[in-house]
């Protein structure tokens, strides 16, 4: 190693630990930090919660979102001494959003971690890929967002706290028919297994009981949907179904706009997002969709969850945080009617009944399903607000 | 629909086209795959996008600064991860050029958060109706940037002193550098007007999509990239004409084949190409000396 | 013995053995730059667990008719190569390989983009092993024959190897197709082993991190190649502890390994004073029989 070479490595070393600490500085990016500050109170037993999901890469955002959730959940729990002589340890680990990777993620936190419990994966490719190790380890794991149809079955350590896509979109397609009176529907879904599920799921109820004249698909993180809007627009629905997330369906609406198709925006879970407003603007202005969680719900529980979400990180939750927390609270409530080994968990999981979450009262059935209210929410004025 | 599915085409064509230019002025130079590029692309839409939203800057002059200040960047780039390697083979270049990329991106992660960041438009939105096509305005001041975007380059390398000794170096570095070319004032030129046209394309795209996001530079990067290829890596009217027909050719694919298969369309025309014309549309094909 | 999580790793990195070596046979030794071996690795991937599950194959069998079935498409892909050059090839194979990944996830049989689950695990530690032991002796005997010579031959100029009589689009092609034949047994590993297989894990990407592990490691050697998949299978998982700035780091490390050793960590250093070189030969002029031992 030349002098020079030694010279461009310390420097780079030396920019990497000011990027380190100038990252820390900042509370939006840093959320560990708060808990750090407690400690653990002199003789608790320290319980370990893992979570997984994409910290980095393309889904990032939605992998952000459910460890602040969760961050806040573990934290309430620690404060209040929900369990007593237990303090609880969050480990976040990284998947890049790579089914791959978020396997090794699972070992990781279940071999190194020593970890009693998981919250995760995000993606329903990660938790597929991560599900049979969270077996293997005999260690239960709930995902906050995987909705592919059939995941948790045979599976008695995988639980999951979403809404089901079925579900969801059968009773937007039966509302839009009966109670908005639309007749021609055109879907645009994201090609990926959220967006699949919701089509599938979507297109037969609306086929029932009324038309979908044109069906077209669109790449997770596209910005481009002008040639989709463009096929879409001469077929002249009345209403579109985006089965995808909130930064795409900002953008699909925009660009909708921008093409003078006038159309109703119909949705899921997935819009749920202040993101949404922020890009769509005007656009996304009166867009219908369904969700389990609304940041509009006067009761304490939610209003405590919003708050504390805006105190911490800034900003607006989202339902992946919503649903974060919720499946955190359940874990913590299995941890109190069962214990915190790691079979006491899975026991309390499977036994969860009529849980009062954000997300809504909260079931859980025996393959590890999730039963819950669907909620109907409408863009007006920059604001969600229940319509049903 | 066909007309109106061109105009999209077309569209999306030249954003494309102005980050092919990027790829294509660096690699003529130093036959390097600049693969930050995108994130180039990407901070410049974050730079202009800052500067319009939290310091009010007119949207015109916010356009420049992020030009400006992605060139600064580019050649930051070059000079840390690029300039040592210049002796070294071709791949070890694109290694650490591969590893400029991760570090951006993730760094523009860390500072700025996973969340995309709305971009709002300066242009009030109007759309342009005729019995054909319908087009928006800020459509039409994409293809006008563009244009004289393209038509500036063009006059730079063709016009003037520096442009002489770019051409000059990409065809032989050594003799250039024996006529008393500063190679190295050549190459950061070159990053910097690159990494320019990047950012502009980044902007034009920010708020064409009224967004930014630390991951937008990835698939655009990649078909930037595969838009210099389709013309001929290291030809200037090539990448423009790269970028069009990628545009178009992905367009159409998702008009009237399918949209699921949008992308595959894309790259099958450029498989498809490349086999009958193996050095791209435009490109010279390079006699190699025996 | 080791837990289970070590034991992930160690698999991992046996099946990225597999993958750099294989990719090594084609960019590093014949000199044609392939960014598309994830692609190889997906068809063999899911090629194999669908015999498994729909033809009800033995693992052997199905990890054999993975890997034939990536050879053929090595085969295909190798044809165009025979009229492309350097980066325009590179780009060949990146098309290629966003076009496998689009098909997958659009075809039924294999899932879509709900991905294909239920596969039998099968992989071990043992079968990783032999694999990966079969493949370094398979490749090291083709390259230490006529083949590989001529392979080598290739890669330092192709026109004077034309004049010395070999033919340079046979070989190119069975470069391709062996290549391809091991990234598919590394692929049929991979599905046996995580009981589910979805593209999202075989995009460019996924391309790159083969290439990274080949160039890191050194191009055209062996050893190289093994210690590039070693070293780059095992560090993002050592640089967990550091969370949101794992990615920062691994970024930061490949621009610094480039800087300090641009020839790979095995590799023989280049003189820095070289003649100009026609465009060509500019893909790496490593001694290759200095390396692996002639």
């Amino acid at each position: 190693m030349t002098r020079k070479n030694v010279f461009w490595a310390t420097l780079l070393i030396f920019c990497m630990v000011l990027v380190l600490a100038t990252g820390c500085g900042q509370p939006a990016n840093a959320p560990e930090g708060e808990g750090e500050g407690e400690g653990p109170s002199a003789g608790a037993e320290v319980v370990k919660v893992g979570m997984v999901g994409p910290l980095t890469g393309g889904a990032a955002t939605y992998g952000t979102s459910v460890r602040n959730g969760v961050q806040i959940a573990i934290d309430e729990a620690n404060e209040n001494e929900d369990i007593p002589g237990v303090v609880l340890e969050l480990n976040a680990e990284d998947t890049e959003g790579d089914w791959s990777k978020a396997a090794n993620a699972f070992s990781k936190l279940i071999e190194q971690n020593k970890v009693n419990v998981i919250i995760g994966g995000v993606l329903s490719s990660e938790t597929e890929a991560g599900g049979p190790i969270a077996m293997g380890g005999q260690i239960p794991a709930i995902s906050p967002s995987s909705t592919a149809t059939g995941l948790t079955l045979g599976n008695p350590y995988l639980f999951r706290n979403c809404l089901s896509d079925e579900v969801q979109a059968s009773q937007l397609a039966e509302y839009a028919v009966t109670e908005l009176g639309f007749e021609k529907f055109a879907i645009l879904y994201t090609n990926n297994d959220y967006g699949v599920a919701l089509k599938n799921a979507f297109e037969e109820t609306a086929k029932e009981l009324a038309e979908v004249v044109a069906v077209e698909a669109f790449m997770d993180n596209d910005e481009n949907f002008k040639p989709q809007l463009t096929s879409i627009q001469t077929k002249g629905p009345e209403a579109i179904f985006i089965a995808g997330y909130y930064t795409e369906a900002a953008k699909i609406a925009q660009q909708a706009l921008e093409q003078d198709l006038e159309v109703q925006f119909l949705g899921a879970d997935g819009f749920y997002s202040p993101v949404l407003m922020e890009i769509g603007g005007e656009a996304v202005e009166g867009a219908i969709f369904t969700a389990g969680f609304h940041s509009g719900d006067e009761s304490a529980v939610v209003q405590n969850f919003v708050n504390k979400y805006r105190e911490l990180f800034n900003e607006e939750p989202d339902m992946f945080a919503a649903q974060a927390y919720d499946a955190a609270r359940i874990v913590i409530a299995a941890m109190k009617s069962k214990g915190t080994s790691a079979e006491q968990i899975r026991e309390g999981l499977a036994e969860t009944k009529d849980f009062p979450g954000i997300t809504g009262n909260t079931s859980i059935d025996e393959e590890g399903d999730t039963l819950k209210d669907v909620l109907i929410l409408k863009v007006e004025e920059g604001i969600f607000n229940r319509i049903r | 629909m066909f007309f109106q599915q061109l105009i999209n085409g077309i569209v999306l064509g030249s954003t494309y086209a102005l980050i092919a230019l990027g790829y294509t002025m660096v690699y003529g130079i130093v036959e390097l795959i600049n693969f930050a590029h995108g994130e180039i692309y990407m901070c410049g839409a974050f730079v202009g996008m800052y500067l319009v939203t939290v310091f009010k800057v007119p949207f015109v002059l916010a356009f420049l600064v992020a030009m400006i200040m992605a060139g600064l960047l580019g050649v930051t780039v070059e000079f840390i991860a690029y300039r040592p390697l210049r002796r070294s083979s071709r791949l070890a270049a694109l290694i650490s050029a591969i590893g400029a990329s991760i570090f951006l991106q993730n760094l523009a992660l860390l500072v700025m958060g996973p969340r995309p960041y709305s971009f709002p438009s300066p242009f009030t939105p109007k759309v342009y109706k005729t019995s054909l096509v319908i087009i928006s305005k800020v459509e039409l001041i994409i293809l006008a940037v563009s244009f004289l975007l393209m038509l500036g380059l063009t006059f730079l390398i063709q016009k003037t002193k520096i442009g002489k000794a770019m051409r000059a170096t990409a065809q032989d570095k050594d003799a250039a550098s024996l006529m008393g070319i500063n190679i190295n004032r050549v190459i950061t030129t070159t990053f910097a007007v690159g990494s320019a046209l990047g950012a502009a394309a980044g902007v034009m795209v920010g708020i064409y999509f009224r967004s930014v996001a630390p991951m937008m530079g990835l698939m655009p990067g990649l078909k930037g990239f595969v838009a210099a290829v389709l013309g001929g890596i290291g030809s200037i009217p090539g990448a423009m004409l790269g970028g069009l027909l990628l545009g178009v050719a992905e367009v159409m694919g998702a008009a009237y084949i399918s949209s699921q298969y949008r992308d595959a369309v894309a790259f099958t025309i450029l498989i498809v190409v490349l086999f009958f014309k193996p050095a791209g549309l435009i490109g010279r094909f390079l006699q190699e000396k025996v | 013995m080791f837990s289970a999580y070590y034991l992930q790793i160690m698999i991992l990195v046996g099946i990225n053995i597999i993958m750099a070596t294989s990719l090594n046979l084609i960019t590093g030794f014949t000199g044609q730059l392939s960014i598309g071996h994830a692609a190889f690795m997906s068809l063999g991937a899911y090629a194999a667990a669908l015999a498994t599950l729909k033809l009800g194959l033995p693992f052997f069998a199905s990890l054999l008719f993975g890997a034939l079935l990536a050879a053929v498409f090595g085969v295909l892909i190798g044809i165009p190569t025979l009229k492309l050059k350097g980066d325009y090839l590179a780009i060949a194979t990146l098309g290629f390989g966003e076009i496998v990944r689009i098909v997958f996830l659009n075809l039924k049989i294999t899932g879509g983009a709900v991905g294909l689950r239920g596969i039998p695990k099968s992989t071990t530690l043992l079968w990783v092993i032999i694999a990966a032991i079969l493949t370094i002796f398979i490749l090291n005997r083709i390259l230490r024959s006529r083949v590989g010579r001529a392979l080598i031959a290739i890669r330092e100029d192709e026109t004077a190897a034309e004049s010395m009589g070999i033919n340079t689009t046979y070989f190119k092609i069975l470069a391709f197709g062996v290549g391809a034949f091991f990234a598919g047994l590394g692929g049929g590993l991979f599905s046996h082993y995580f009981q589910y297989i979805h593209p999202g894990s075989f995009g460019f990407l996924r391309s790159i991190e083969h290439l990274c592990m080949v160039v890191l490691g050194g191009m055209g050697s062996m050893w190289g190649s093994i210690i590039g998949a070693a070293a780059l299978t095992a560090i993002p998982e050592f640089l967990r502890a550091s969370a949101d700035y794992r990615q920062l780091f691994y970024g930061a490390i490949l621009v610094l390994m480039m800087r300090i050793r641009p020839e790979g960590i095995i590799g023989e250093r280049r003189s820095r004073r070289k003649p100009p070189q026609s465009k060509d030969k500019k893909l790496g002029k490593i001694n290759i029989f200095k390396v692996i031992g002639r």
